[in-house]
């Protein structure tokens, strides 16, 4: 294995770049975080319309976000591969269209994470904001949005984390991403999978798995804030706590 | 200030206000009592519109409120309102928690925003508070730094739903002092109230409800000594008067 890495590892993490285009676990990541900063503006106005109170922005949100959700992630990512190029009338790169499949497929996804951070953070707060003169834009935007992003930030790392192992599908249209840099490394060496694909597995855990850690110590954080917030500040119904990571 | 016209809702079937009619008049201040589930907070709340009426007229300051064309925003701005639960913004320091609204709504200058939060919150007793983040407060220094949200706006009038119900019974007295400061300073208000011997200090007049209805509107000294409903009678005697 240490000798794979050593005679592959830098094509493993960079791909051809700089002679060619970035590629391997650097591209992986660059996807994964393109994709989820990209879905980030459309979750929250899918979000929003999902919460809100006119019937002609809340249906067509649910539905869209059940649709997504509904769907297997690899067919998207056909759909992408077919649909983008006929769309825009000219050829679409692999990476563009992985980053492009992910902000439509996980716009849904980030927007019930969002949502729920919108519905957890109590009515007292949208009702504080409107007594003093505040208008829908002024709550959402000042008071209730910051709060409930901040609250939703570990389910927005869950995101992330699956984000990252859903990269790898982008084998399926050659997008030059880890798991497809990997397979070129194997079909090199021809007698390696066993090494090739432990390195790939060992890789992904490390990375997914410190993500993981880090949501788990940002949700107890955040946790013990808003009970240490409400403890004396909820209405005796109390407001669901937001987890999900 | 604020006028009540025969203001009417109920929640399904269930009558919650049923004609109240009554006036708040400028420098006035009006304690609303009544047992829990008498409509008094479906009332106040009524006022500045966080709750619809079904029937009836409520007017603040000329401004009819529940009227289609009123822009309610801004008719807020005339309002301020203070929660049993203080909500104030956790992601906010106190300070910013009272320029907030004069910044963004009254597009006052950051300096000016400052300078008068501070004034403010020393008028509450909180001068060293400014920087601090509401989840470091005690309840009664929240519902204080709630009251000054609510001044920060430069309101006509000051609506209060129970500003003490969610505190410990020592912290109860601060507030009740602030309020108590306000209402000497001439500051119109309206508030909801369980503690009796406040009321009865700093009322000019109790409107007392039962059933939705506003059945008794009386001086503090006519309330507690010779109540003329018989409703009335029987909860003052309750309370021990």
């Amino acid at each position: 294995m240490i000798d794979i890495l050593r005679e592959h590892g830098l094509f493993l993490l960079v791909g051809q770049f700089p002679n060619g285009p970035i590629g391997g676990l650097v591209a992986t990541i660059l996807i994964a975080v393109l994709g989820l900063l990209l879905s980030f503006p459309c979750a929250v106005l899918l979000a929003l319309a999902r919460v809100s109170s006119y019937g002609w922005l809340r249906h067509p949100a649910a539905a869209i976000i059940a649709f997504f959700r509904a769907m297997p992630f690899l067919m998207v990512i056909f759909w992408g591969y077919f649909l983008l190029p006929w769309l825009l009338g000219r050829p679409v790169g692999g990476f563009a269209t992985m980053v492009a499949v992910l902000v439509i497929y996980e716009s849904s996804y980030l927007a019930e994470v969002i949502r729920s951070g919108i519905e957890g953070v109590g009515k007292g707060q949208s009702e504080a904001a409107s007594s003093l003169g505040m208008g829908y834009w002024q709550t959402m935007l000042l008071v209730i949005l910051p709060q409930a992003l901040h609250n939703s930030l570990p389910a927005m790392l869950g995101i992330l984390i699956s984000i990252i192992k859903e990269t790898s599908l982008g084998y399926v249209i050659s997008v030059n991403e880890f798991t497809f840099a990997s397979v070129q490394v194997n079909s090199l060496l021809l007698t390696k999978p066993v090494e090739v694909f432990s390195i790939v597995a060992i890789t992904y855990f490390i990375l997914c798995f410190m993500l993981t850690q880090v949501a788990r110590t940002l949700d107890r954080r955040i946790q013990r804030r808003r009970t240490r917030e409400t403890s004396d500040d909820s209405p005796p119904t109390g407001q669901p706590l937001v987890t999900a990571v | 200030m604020i006028e009540l016209q025969d203001v009417s809702k109920s929640f399904g079937r269930r009558p919650v206000l049923s004609e109240v009619s009554g006036v708040v008049a400028e420098g006035q201040v009006v304690v609303v009592c009544g047992r829990s589930g008498s409509g008094k907070t479906t009332l106040i709340r009524a006022v500045n519109r966080l709750e619809t009426i079904d029937a009836g007229r409520i007017v603040v300051a000329g401004i009819d409120v529940h009227a289609r064309g009123t822009d309610i925003n801004r008719m807020r701005r005339n309002l301020g309102f203070v929660f049993q639960q203080y909500s104030l913004f956790p992601h906010m320091s106190v300070l910013n928690n009272i320029t907030l609204a004069p910044e963004r709504l009254l597009g006052m200058a950051r300096a000016e925003a400052v300078a008068r939060a501070e004034r403010l919150l020393e008028r509450m007793g909180l001068a060293d508070k400014a920087a601090t983040m509401p989840h470091q407060l005690s309840g009664g220094q929240k519902q204080r730094v709630a009251i000054a949200r609510a001044l920060g706006m430069n309101p006509k009038v000051l609506l209060l739903d129970e500003p003490t119900s969610a505190l410990d019974p020592e912290m109860i007295g601060e507030v009740l002092d602030v309020i108590r400061t306000l209402a000497q300073d001439g500051m119109t208000m309206m508030c909801v109230t369980h503690e009796m011997g406040f009321a009865q200090e700093v009322a000019d007049t109790i409107w007392f409800m039962d059933q939705g209805r506003l059945v008794e509107a009386a001086s503090p000294e006519e309330f507690f000594n010779d109540p003329r409903h018989p409703r009335a009678r029987d909860f003052v005697k309750s309370i021990g008067y």
